[in-house]
């Protein structure tokens, strides 16, 4: 686009953030002449561009998809937490109007927030991955599996924090299955021990192809604990508990290849030049087997820490659930590992990269602040690592703040991941901050169903929260949350209709709201029109459907649907309009509802009904259509009692206030053959004086302005007052 | 009923209908949905193949259409599969697969404006693909002739919108039903033209409002009773010889009667699966999908029996002509559900 020349080329200038740029594909050749701008649904801009030879719409879509998530996976969030959020709802109140008071908050109530909670975590989508593969591919060490998303690992995050009671005693464990889930995801950030351990074992399959290549009776093994990145990969993944992975390393170390036993010493030998008599070599396979069974000691070692919390498959380590139970066989463990960290054994080791790489795994195990810095990449693997060796205690949030602000300080970084950020404002128990982070970071989906976590187990935030803000417009922080998001959910044809699930859970302003959605639906299509009427149903907001119906009315009958039109309007009752309507089919009416065109009025009058009271100047329609067809079967017999029946008809049309004047002379002429009765006269004295009245009315409302002649002979009215006046002398005289 | 496997497939694209095809050899199984993408405007029809160990629902080919699916029905012609769409737009489109459902044959259509103006039309295919019917909105009734390679059209009936049709089934090769608003029933016979032959407006209780008809069904053995879905979970039966007296199944209103829903029932079809006493004077069986996500089945006199209740509605529902015991589903929230009953 041709930039304004003024200043940079900016009309308004620009601070912060560089501006988004949206290519356009419009496909019109230049010049554009015109361009006019408007919102269209959502986020989307509609622009009409006008060329010389053409002009085009186009939209543009202002916010990018979600790179994690996408538009569609969205909608299947959106659909799938309805019905959690909807039945905590639902508890919520119950339990309220149970304890008749207004914060549903006791004891029990975080079970239920818990379920709630584990049913919207699932659809974050990657259960993980099975626990028991142990994957027998030797070369496999992490496991890919679906990719997690930052919104699972905020979602858990808060869980584990807010509402999960029962595992609060092993909150520092579980904080640990936390980090392994979903350390990869801050990758993106930081360097971290996920990333090099999915780098490292890129290049173990070179190593291993390479090496086969060169020497095919040779394996890689060889050389693996030379390569002293294995070392610090093994420290990286203890020092934040990955035991299952280091375990599996440690067996992947050259000394357990007993069948290229003493490959290793032979090559040793060999650069040495030494003369391999039999004696080195028993010697060498002995030291060889010493190798081993220390690597093997730390291995079991390792696999049988003892951990505090429940006991899990494929899961390495003694589980303990209480902190009674937990503590004496710590104790004894780390007894075990200073034991053999003061062993004399390591001398007789000879492999130095081995002796040192073991030893720095027994000071990780020992709670070395130094060794877990150096083997950690940034402040929350550290933060993990701390309450494996060094706090294993920790209770308390307060004790975990000051930790963490520790860490923060050893490994400094110049930027923040966003959930880094979050897990801050968690331990610094701030309810707002927290809020801030989810609501700027990971969008109004997840602060509006977050909200219920973060309320689960505390007064105080549940206060907090739920509190009228007059900042705010009188409404709660809980309230605006979920208006926000309901507002996101209401501009997408396809999640708006969930939103009154979400509208109708604010007390202040979701009426409101919900009605302004519903009456701004389109009326055009039945299946929307039918929605937006059961959801008005469920909600009882007759007012509202009876609106929506008569607008949908309206645009029918303007359509040229005039049964729907009707159908529409007599739902909602609208007299009025249809009084109106009803003049202007009675237009075409007096022309068309000859004998041949009936067939399509017969429809519109039978969905009238015989009933009138939803009609409105309707009504007149049927009454007419009952006397054409008592006509009809009077001119076909002569017999008097149809005739008398017609009479009838006649009668009452005249007599009913609905009948448009208009139509009374037509009527009447219709009538003559009635009127002029051969056998009897079929019109009472009172009956014929109605009739005359009506004449009488007639001849007076001529002189009215905008009255309209009726298309007949010019004699009609001469013909009808000749045949009333016959008929009253018959009658009198019969009377 | 025994246990109903049930397994759901996300589309991630509004699902408008869904039909079983005819299933030309014992082992493959097809079914065909009408997408509608809002984000790209864009519609179309997507055959999906069915296999059942281990259980998967995989799009075989789609083919884009020129607006929204109103209407969805599939038979075959010549023994090749043919689906028939009708649009929002008005077209008519005839669509027919190759034998093994792997690619498409070949495609005619009625252009947009020469049946319907819009909005929605429904239409109804005759066993066996001759001949199909069209009905609309704007109150015209049109005979769409299947021939080789061409179609031919003919419009029986023009109300001028003083009567719209939202429902069309066929009867016999020379009798249909339609319905429409203010659950009314119109039969015709093509060969009476000029108007329907018999028109059924129930004297519905005096309280109740009344609504649309959405769906029609005829048995084959059973032609004088038209069966008929509609607003306020309205199910009821029009007995040809019993002219002016609805026989209510559910809903409406009615205590009489059991009601499984409230609202909309959005289609309607005769269980052929249970096996009902032929002699017997009593309604056969059928089955309803709802806007309140309910599948059940309905039978006169005894209690309905809910197949599956979801929190989102059910637009539509076919069961397998072949093993009836299969029902396939679309979900409103772009998802297609495909029970298994035992």
């Amino acid at each position: 686009m041709p930039s304004d020349t003024v200043g940079n080329g900016a009309l308004v200038p620009f601070s912060g953030d560089p501006p988004a740029v949206y290519p356009l594909h419009h496909g019109l050749a230049p010049p554009i002449r015109r361009l006019s701008i408007s919102w269209s649904r959502g986020n989307s801009l509609r622009l009409s561009l006008f060329a010389a030879a053409a002009t085009k719409v186009v939209e543009v879509k202002l916010t990018a998809e979600d790179p994690e998530i996408s538009d569609a996976h969205w909608r299947r969030i959106a659909y799938g937490s309805v019905a959690p959020f909807a039945l905590l709802q639902s508890r919520r109140s119950s339990l309220s109007a149970l304890l008749k008071t207004p914060s549903p908050y006791h004891s029990d109530w975080w079970e239920n927030v818990l379920q709630y909670s584990k049913e919207i975590g699932s659809l974050l989508g990657g259960s993980k991955l099975p626990p028991s593969p142990i994957i027998e591919d030797s070369n496999t060490i992490v496991k890919s599996g679906e990719e997690p998303t930052s919104m699972k690992a905020a979602w858990e995050l808060i869980e584990i924090f807010y509402v999960d009671k029962q595992s609060q005693a092993w909150l520092p464990e579980r904080l640990v299955d936390w980090l392994a889930d979903y350390d990869s995801l801050f990758t993106s950030t930081y360097e971290t021990i996920h990333g090099k351990l999915v780098d490292f074992q890129k290049e173990l399959v070179n190593i291993q192809i390479s090496h086969f290549l060169l020497e095919p009776h040779s394996i890689w093994h060889q050389v693996i604990e030379d390569d002293p990145r294995y070392w610090d990969l093994l420290s990286s993944a203890l020092s934040v508990g990955w035991l299952e992975i280091v375990v599996k390393m440690l067996r992947l170390h050259g000394s357990y290849q007993l069948d290229q036993l003493s490959n290793r010493e032979y090559h040793c030998a060999f650069q040495a030049q030494l003369n391999v008599k039999s004696k080195t070599i028993a010697v060498t396979v002995s030291k060889f087997h010493l190798e081993n069974g220390l690597v093997e000691a730390v291995a079991v070692l390792i696999s049988k820490m003892p951990r505090l919390c429940p006991e899990s498959v494929g899961k390495f380590g003694e589980f303990y659930k209480s902190k009674p139970d937990f503590i004496k066989p710590w104790e004894k463990w780390r007894l075990q590992i200073t034991k053999l960290d003061c062993s004399p054994i390591w001398i007789q080791c000879d492999n130095q990269q081995t002796r040192e790489g073991l030893r720095n795994l027994l000071q990780i195990m020992l709670g070395n602040t130094d060794s877990l810095c150096m083997a950690t990449c940034y402040w929350i693997e550290l933060y993990i690592s701390h309450f494996l060796y060094i706090r294993p205690f920790t209770m308390g949030i307060e004790s975990m703040y000051n930790l963490a602000q520790k860490c923060i300080q050893l490994k400094p970084q110049s930027n923040t991941h966003r959930l880094a950020r979050l897990m801050i404002g968690i331990l610094e128990e701030n309810t707002e901050v927290v809020l801030a982070e989810c609501s700027r970071e990971f969008g109004p989906w997840l602060v509006a169903h977050a909200i219920e976590l973060l309320t689960a187990g505390s007064e105080q935030a549940e206060i907090l929260l739920h509190e009228e803000r007059y900042n705010l417009g009188g409404i709660s922080i809980v309230e605006l949350h979920r208006l926000v998001y309901a507002q996101i959910l209401s501009s997408h044809t396809l999640t708006w209709q969930i939103a009154p699930i979400y509208l109708t859970s604010c007390m202040k302003q979701g009426m409101g709201l919900l009605e302004n959605l519903l009456s701004r639906q389109s009326v055009q299509h039945n299946n929307v029109l039918l929605k937006n009427i059961e959801i008005c149903r469920l909600y009882e907001l007759d007012h509202i459907s009876s609106n929506i119906m008569k607008i949908a009315g309206v645009y029918r009958w303007k359509h040229g649907h005039k049964g729907a039109g009707v159908f529409w309007l007599q739902q909602a009752e609208d007299a009025s309009c249809l009084d109106r309507i009803a003049q202007q089919l009675f237009d075409s009416v007096g022309k068309s509802i000859s004998d041949e065109s009936f067939k399509q009025w017969e429809g519109m009058i039978e969905l009238l009904g015989s009933e009138s009271k939803h009609a409105g100047g309707l009504e007149f329609l049927h009454k007419y259509r009952d006397f054409k067809k008592s006509l009809q079967k009077v001119s076909g017999r002569k017999s008097t009692d149809t005739a008398r029946q017609a009479v009838g008809s006649l009668i009452l049309l005249m007599k009913n206030p609905s009948t448009p004047q208009r139509f009374w002379l037509p009527l009447l002429y219709d009538s003559l053959k009635l009127l002029n009765w051969k056998d009897c006269p079929l019109l009472s004295v009172s009956e014929t004086n109605l009739l005359l009245n009506k004449l009488q009315d007639l001849s007076l409302a001529k002189l009215r302005p905008h009255y309209s002649e009726p298309n007949l002979p010019s004699d009609a009215l001469s013909s009808i007052r000749l045949a009333l006046a016959t008929n009253l002398g018959r009658a009198i005289l019969d009377e | 009923m025994a246990a109903t496997a049930i397994h759901r497939f996300p589309q991630h694209k509004y699902v408008d209908a869904v039909r079983w095809l005819p299933q030309l050899s014992p082992f493959d199984r097809f079914a065909v949905l009408a997408l509608f993408d809002f984000d790209s405007d864009a519609s179309s029809i997507q055959i999906h193949s069915l296999t059942p160990n281990p259980f998967s629902f995989q799009p075989q080919f789609s083919s884009s259409l020129p607006s929204r699916i109103s209407s969805l029905k599939t038979s075959h012609f010549l023994l090749k599969p043919l689906i028939v769409a009708s649009t929002a737009a008005g077209s008519l489109h005839f669509i027919f697969a190759d034998s093994s459902y792997s690619s498409l044959d070949s495609e005619v259509s009625v252009p947009e404006g020469a049946l319907h103006s819009v909005p929605a039309s429904s239409v109804d295919l005759m066993d066996g693909g001759v001949e199909c019917v069209t009905v609309g909105e704007d109150g015209k009734v049109n005979m769409v002739g299947v021939g080789d390679s061409n179609l031919s059209y003919r419009r029986l009936f023009d109300s001028g919108g003083l009567v719209s049709y939202t429902a069309v089934r066929w009867a016999s090769p020379m009798e249909f039903a339609t319905g429409g608003y203010g659950f009314s029933l119109q039969w015709w016979d093509q060969r009476k033209p000029g108007g329907p032959v018999s028109q059924f407006k129930g004297n519905w209780d005096k309280k109740m409002s009344s609504g649309i008809v959405h769906s029609i069904d005829i048995h084959p053995s059973r032609k004088h009773t038209c069966l008929a879905g509609g607003s306020l979970g309205s199910v009821f039966a029009w007995d040809l010889r019993w002219q002016q007296q609805p026989i209510i199944l559910s809903g409406a209103g009615n205590t009489m009667v059991q009601s499984i829903s409230e609202s909309e029932v959005w289609e309607v079809q005769y269980d052929r699966c249970i096996k009902s006493n032929a002699s017997s004077s009593r309604i056969l069986p059928s089955m309803i999908c709802s806007e309140d996500g309910i599948l059940a089945v309905i039978e006169q006199g005894e209690e309905p029996v809910e197949l599956l209740a979801e929190p989102c509605a059910i637009n539509s529902f076919d069961i397998d002509r072949h093993n009836p015991l299969d029902v396939i589903c679309s979900l409103e929230w772009e998802a297609v559900a495909i029970l298994t009953r035992q």
